[in-house]
């Protein structure tokens, strides 16, 4: 009972003392963040070293330095992003992210690392948290690469195409696409040369950039024996789009898994390669709904010659080939292009 | 009554006692052990999350599209507001699905009217058995918006709809009168993004009345002073931050809110989708989908994210409160007996061991055994045999448990998400959890027994819900 007694005592001050606390502290910080907001706001926008705002700056204390510089960095891009990293340096916080980015505790070094690269600081200790032990920590380092694209960082960063860790592979997919075309080069070779998980992470990010230096590997992984690899093989030759990959396309509709037909058929009607228009109405017959549709929807998109297939399927023995003909013929022009 | 008979009884009420307390104390211990694990879990993902740029994800082609499914049903008063503040979600891949359920007020002719809705025909395939669609409808204005009017057939056919016509690889499924907030998703989503045998995953749910709503967002925070709004904020807070949270380290969780659940599309339509003939239908897909993956093998993993939230309005009459909850004791007991298989079966692992037994003999059998224990202490104190200062002690604990624990719950809400700002919120949050043993849990109890009476009694009715509306602000 005294235990008790105790317990609840203690749950109850600290809730009210907690309050009165974060109240004063507050009060306190909002203080603090107006005097650093405005400091910050005079040394990014007039590109002048003001001693006086950057000893105003140094003088706060630590959580509402970075929550100034954190937000302002939302704000800031390229000449401004350069001098909020140059005062950054000046106040120290650049120096104190390093030191959390070497620390034993992984949640220090991801907090080093979110730091450094929201304040855009090129340095090579984020580049060695891509091989980090902790995946919250490799994402991070990715989301800090997106904005440094040299060759060993790129390297690196196809070589965690294959991390087992989703977050990390997400978050290196999402930065290989943001560092744009002059990752094409690399990652053709990378997938060339890769088979399996990392391959098909590669191919979703060899989709969406759509470069022709991606059909030889394109063609060679869509005969992988993963599905998930053909997968992304067959939506890669459809973004590419030419003879050699309409004719691999071609052969894929005839693959054993389902989602590898509807794929292949996406593909076909993403390059509207008419020349495809009588397997494709073929399709309408399989025994998968999604190929069915993936087949009507890319006869739809081929034009004239594609639509004179499904009136043609109206009239089949096969009433799933009609009925998916008719629907697709009911759809209006803009739902038939999805 | 004779001597032996006097005997006899009184050893029954004793023992009986025992059994209580016995029963009280594992059943507080565990409590404890929830704290403790919803402590560390809320510690690690604070960490996680501290200054995390969620505006990459906003921006990202390879984010997944996540469809939302509103089921809606005679909501021609609220449907506007709620359904602009989905639209105005902050999320790149969007889609929102709104299925009217054979509404015999206005509610699609308001959608037709506002959002410019033209009637539409599109391809989806019939993999769950509903009840007619009767006409699909496509804003001119909303590119991502889809209305389906239907035959009415209750919620969980509202969801199989929307499931159908879905094109996200996740679903949202939700109430159409709950507010999510604006980047509720992007934070909902992080689970599925980070492992591959996530199947589902659940925010938190909060209470708004008292709030300030305005264009369907809360623009502040407010603790209710009414007496029944007010006891549920506690008990919102206390079932979501430590008994959710707390399972996430234990186990996994078995319960997602139906007011607000992220799914992966394709797992739950391999499952076969909401079942209609349960009123705890989204209880019994998340059980279903845990046991499937045991089963089938495949993703199972159920995560509950603490702080993506979403905001829902709480009955403040007796009666439907009282209708609430015993059709939510009637879903728990329905859920638990088409499931049963699970008790205790090693091949469920930590679910079959230990969360299935913790919510049969806890959360199922705890009113039961609270008004055996009332009764039996009632009876024993008019017969004297048990004495008034046991009663008094016994009750003081239990009160002073309950009241410590909850009073750890504010503060873990106060540690990290401080949603409730000024000191009257602190005060009226910290009344309210000093007032709900004396009198409320008792009524729960009540309620939560009369719920398990009906389920034997094989009732399946869902009653109504009366609304208040959201408080808007006004303009000063």
């Amino acid at each position: 009972m005294l235990i008790e007694i105790g317990l609840l005592m203690l749950a109850v001050g600290l809730f009210f003392a907690h309050g009165l606390w974060l109240f004063l502290n507050q009060r306190r910080i909002r203080r603090l963040t107006e005097v650093a907001r405005e400091s910050l706001a005079h040394l990014v926008t007039r590109g002048t070293v003001n001693v006086d705002d950057i000893d105003a700056l140094r003088q706060l204390p630590n959580n509402v330095q970075v929550m100034a510089f954190l937000e302002m960095s939302r704000n800031v891009t390229g000449a401004g992003k350069e001098r909020l990293s140059f005062v950054a340096r000046q106040v120290g916080l650049v120096d104190r992210a390093q030191k959390l980015c070497v620390s034993r505790r992984w949640t220090r070094r991801l907090r080093g690392a979110r730091i450094l690269s929201r304040l855009g600081v090129v340095d090579p200790l984020v580049q060695q948290l891509l091989s980090d032990p902790h995946p919250a920590v490799r994402a991070q380092a990715a989301e800090w690469a997106a904005a440094q694209p040299s060759v060993p960082v790129i390297s690196a960063m196809l070589t965690l195409l294959a991390d087992p860790a989703t977050q990390a592979r997400f978050a290196v997919q999402d930065a290989l696409l943001r560092m744009g075309g002059v990752v094409a080069e690399p990652l053709a070779t990378f997938l060339e040369r890769h088979t399996g998980r990392a391959a098909e992470a590669g191919l979703r990010v060899a989709e969406s950039l759509a470069e022709p230096s991606f059909m030889p590997a394109a063609l060679r992984l869509s005969c992988s024996e993963d599905v998930g690899v053909r997968i992304a093989a067959a939506k890669l030759l459809g973004a590419v789009g030419d003879a050699a990959a309409a004719q691999r396309l071609i052969e894929l509709l005839d693959d054993d898994d389902s989602s590898v037909r509807a794929a292949a058929a996406q593909g076909l009607g993403r390059m509207q390669h008419w020349q495809a228009a009588s397997l494709l109405a073929y399709r309408l017959r399989d025994s998968a709904w999604r190929v069915r549709r993936a087949a009507g929807l890319a006869l739809r998109s081929i034009g004239a010659p594609g639509v004179l297939f499904l009136r043609r399927a109206l009239k089949e023995d096969d009433a799933f080939a009609s009925d998916m003909a008719q629907q697709v013929l009911d759809l209006p022009t803009a739902a038939a292009s999805g | 009554m004779s001597g032996f008979t006097q005997t006899a009884v009184s050893q029954i009420l004793v023992k009986g006692q025992l059994i209580v307390l016995l029963y009280f104390f594992a059943v507080n211990g565990w409590y404890l052990i929830l704290l403790v694990s919803s402590l560390l879990e809320l510690r690690r993902h604070m960490l996680l999350i501290t200054d995390e740029s969620r505006h990459l994800l906003l921006s990202s082609t390879l984010s997944p599209t996540i469809s939302i499914l509103a089921p809606a049903f005679n909501e021609e008063a609220t449907i506007d507001a709620s359904l602009r503040a989905l639209l105005a979600l902050q999320y790149p891949n969007l889609e929102v699905i709104v299925v009217s359920d054979g509404s015999k007020d206005r509610t699609v002719q308001v959608l037709i009217e506002r959002f410019d809705l033209v009637p539409v025909k599109t391809i989806y395939e019939h993999r769950i058995k509903t009840k007619p669609v009767r006409s699909l409808y496509r804003s001119a204005t909303y590119p991502s918006l889809v209305v389906v009017d239907k035959d009415n057939g209750g919620k969980a056919d509202a969801l199989n709809v929307g499931l159908s016509f879905a094109r996200g690889e996740l679903v949202c499924a939700m109430d159409a009168d709950t507010l999510i907030e604006a980047d509720g998703l992007q934070r909902m989503v992080r689970p599925f993004l980070y492992a591959t045998d996530v199947v589902a995953t659940g925010g938190t749910i909060r209470v708004v009345n008292g709030s300030e709503v305005k264009f369907g967002r809360v623009v502040r925070a407010a603790v209710p002073t009414s007496l029944l709004a007010g006891v549920q904020v506690v008990e919102y807070l206390r079932a979501f931050l430590f008994g959710r949270l707390g399972w996430n380290r234990l186990g996994g969780n078995i319960i997602i809110s139906g007011a607000f659940g992220l799914f992966q599309r394709e797992a739950v339509l391999s499952a076969g989708g909401y079942l209609h003939d349960t009123v705890g239908e989204d209880m019994e897909l998340v059980l279903r989908l845990k046991r499937l993956s045991y089963e089938r093998g495949g993703p199972g993993k159920i995560a509950f994210v603490p702080d993506p939230v979403a905001w829902t309005e709480v009955p403040e009459s007796a009666k439907v409160l009282g209708r609430q909850r015993d059709r939510w004791h009637r879903g728990l007991a329905d859920v638990l007996w088409r499931h049963r298989r699970m008790l205790f079966n090693p091949r469920y692992g930590v679910t079959g061991l230990f969360v299935f037994p913790y919510y049969a003999f806890v959360e199922l059998l705890a009113p039961v055994i609270e008004a055996a224990g009332l009764i039996a202490l009632a009876f024993g104190l008019a017969t004297g045999v048990i004495d008034w200062n046991f009663a008094g002690l016994f009750y003081l604990t239990a009160y002073g448990l309950g009241t410590a624990l909850t009073a750890f719950t504010l503060i873990l809400e106060d540690l990290s998400f401080h949603r409730y700002e000024t000191f009257r919120d602190r005060a009226l949050l910290f009344w309210w959890a000093l007032v709900e043993n004396l009198g409320y849990r008792q009524l729960t109890v009540y309620w939560r027994l009369r719920g398990l009476w009906k389920f034997l009694r094989g009732k399946k009715d869902w009653g109504s819900m009366e609304r208040k509306g959201f408080h808007p602000v006004t303009a000063s």
